[in-house]
């Protein structure tokens, strides 16, 4: 049972398909994990089919558009273009430690391992996975057992959902699975559990700005991977 | 737009689902063509007024991906009008995403599973056709704002903050009516 799942209007907005995709991401890896958002995200669904089915029709000719759909139909290839899960869904493989969640297949193959780790301490480490101009920065940070994640604020919304490991703040212990949406006000000073290294997806709206010593080592480097912020 | 009786079903369209994934029907693609085309053209055009050319396209693609997938359809999963709304949804992001000033790498086809899952479940049709009931009762007893913000949400692709925005309603305002009406749904319970 997970204990930190996305608030209502934020699972409305993803069965909608008006949340942003960096946030989506997040929400996806979370409903691996959650039977009980699963749940509501399909409700969800019904409730957006009523919408589309008693949406106001106009009564447009389709003639055109079912000759020309039909055309198209005939040059399609035969061969039927299958479901990413279906050409990736056994790609992890025995030895891997740990499952690439489907939501971050298009980024990840096989394992963490692959991806372009940055050492920003020696318990420390990011890799961006996404970067978008003048938009939201999607990363993973792994960090060591035991070992605080730098204290940071950020300016924007944070969104960080746990692949791997735990961690802890002032507010409760976060676990694989879970999902935590802080707010620019939020100045936290998270500790990863002594057992296991702790993985997580973070998806930042601006740039974070680490507070402390930290900051004059991060800052530079963070900035340098997010050109656009000011 | 309102409509107190009960949404009907589709059982022939659901044959015509299966004639496609059986024999390839191409007739009973038209028929799908005829109920669904007007519907997600005009679900484009809710959240983008005007825009033909992009109705006109998603609708295709719609189209395609019912002749695709047609096999992948389980009707003791989710109803036709559940799948082809996820499928038009799907769609509709895809078109923004490639087609925005803010191109964006993410794609879309990994976030949203297949509403149909893998493992048959013989509770799952019970299970589902009582979501439909409760939220369609509840929905018929829903007060207007309520449906206002939802339909604003669902069919125009607004985010809250832009519902609040266009509403001249604050955040909070909009947030709990989406909030109480999900209650009045059964479809949020509070943790
Ligand atoms: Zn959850």
């Amino acid at each position: 049972m997970l204990n930190h799942h996305p608030s209502i209007e934020m699972l409305t907005d993803y069965a909608a398909g008006s949340l942003a995709l960096s946030h989506s991401l997040c929400i996806a890896a979370h409903l691996e994990h959650c039977p009980e958002c699963q749940q509501q995200v399909q409700k969800l669904e019904i409730l957006g089919a009523h919408f589309f089915d008693q949406v106001p029709q106009e009564s447009s000719r389709l003639d055109k558009l079912k000759d020309t759909f039909f055309e198209r139909l005939e040059k399609q290839p035969t061969i039927q273009k299958n479901t990413p899960l279906a050409d990736h869904a056994e790609n992890s493989t025995l030895w891997d430690k740990y499952k690439v969640p489907y939501s971050l297949r298009q980024f990840i193959t096989k394992s963490y391992d692959e991806l372009t780790w940055m050492r920003l301490s020696p318990s420390f480490k990011i890799a961006i996975l996404h970067n978008e101009e003048g938009g939201p920065q999607v990363s993973l940070t792994r960090v060591k057992a035991g070992a605080h994640m730098p204290t940071h604020t950020h300016t924007g919304d944070e969104i960080t959902l746990v692949l791997e490991g735990a961690f802890s703040d002032e507010q409760g212990v976060y676990r694989r699975g879970d999902f935590i949406n802080r707010d620019a006000s939020h100045k936290h000073k998270p500790i990863v559990t002594k057992d296991a290294e702790c993985i997580c997806l973070t998806v930042l709206d601006a740039p974070i700005e680490f507070t402390g010593w930290f900051a004059r080592l991060f800052n530079p480097i963070l900035r340098r991977y997010h050109p656009h912020s000011p | 737009m309102e409509r107190a009786t009960q949404t009907q079903p589709n059982d022939h369209l659901v044959e015509d689902m299966l004639a496609i994934a059986q024999r390839r029907d191409q007739l009973a693609l038209t028929r799908l063509f005829d109920h669904y085309v007007p519907k997600v053209r005009a679900f484009c055009l809710a959240a983008q007024p005007g825009s033909n050319i992009m109705a006109d396209d998603i609708a295709q693609e719609v189209m395609i991906r019912i002749w695709n997938k047609a096999h992948t359809y389980k009707p003791e999963a989710a109803s036709l009008n559940t799948w082809v709304f996820t499928l038009a949804r799907n769609a509709r992001i895809d078109y923004l995403r490639k087609n925005s000033r803010h191109q964006s790498s993410i794609d879309p086809e990994y976030l949203w599973r297949n509403v149909v899952d893998e493992n048959a479940d013989p509770f799952k049709d019970a299970q589902q056709k009582r979501d439909q009931e409760r939220i369609q009762q509840g929905l018929d007893k829903l007060p207007p704002d309520q449906k206002q913000v939802l339909s604003k949400v669902y069919l125009e692709g607004k985010t809250h903050k832009e519902a609040a925005a266009e509403l001249s309603l604050p955040l909070g305002t909009i947030k709990s009516r989406v909030r109480l009406a999900m209650h009045k749904l059964t479809i949020y319970i509070k943790r």
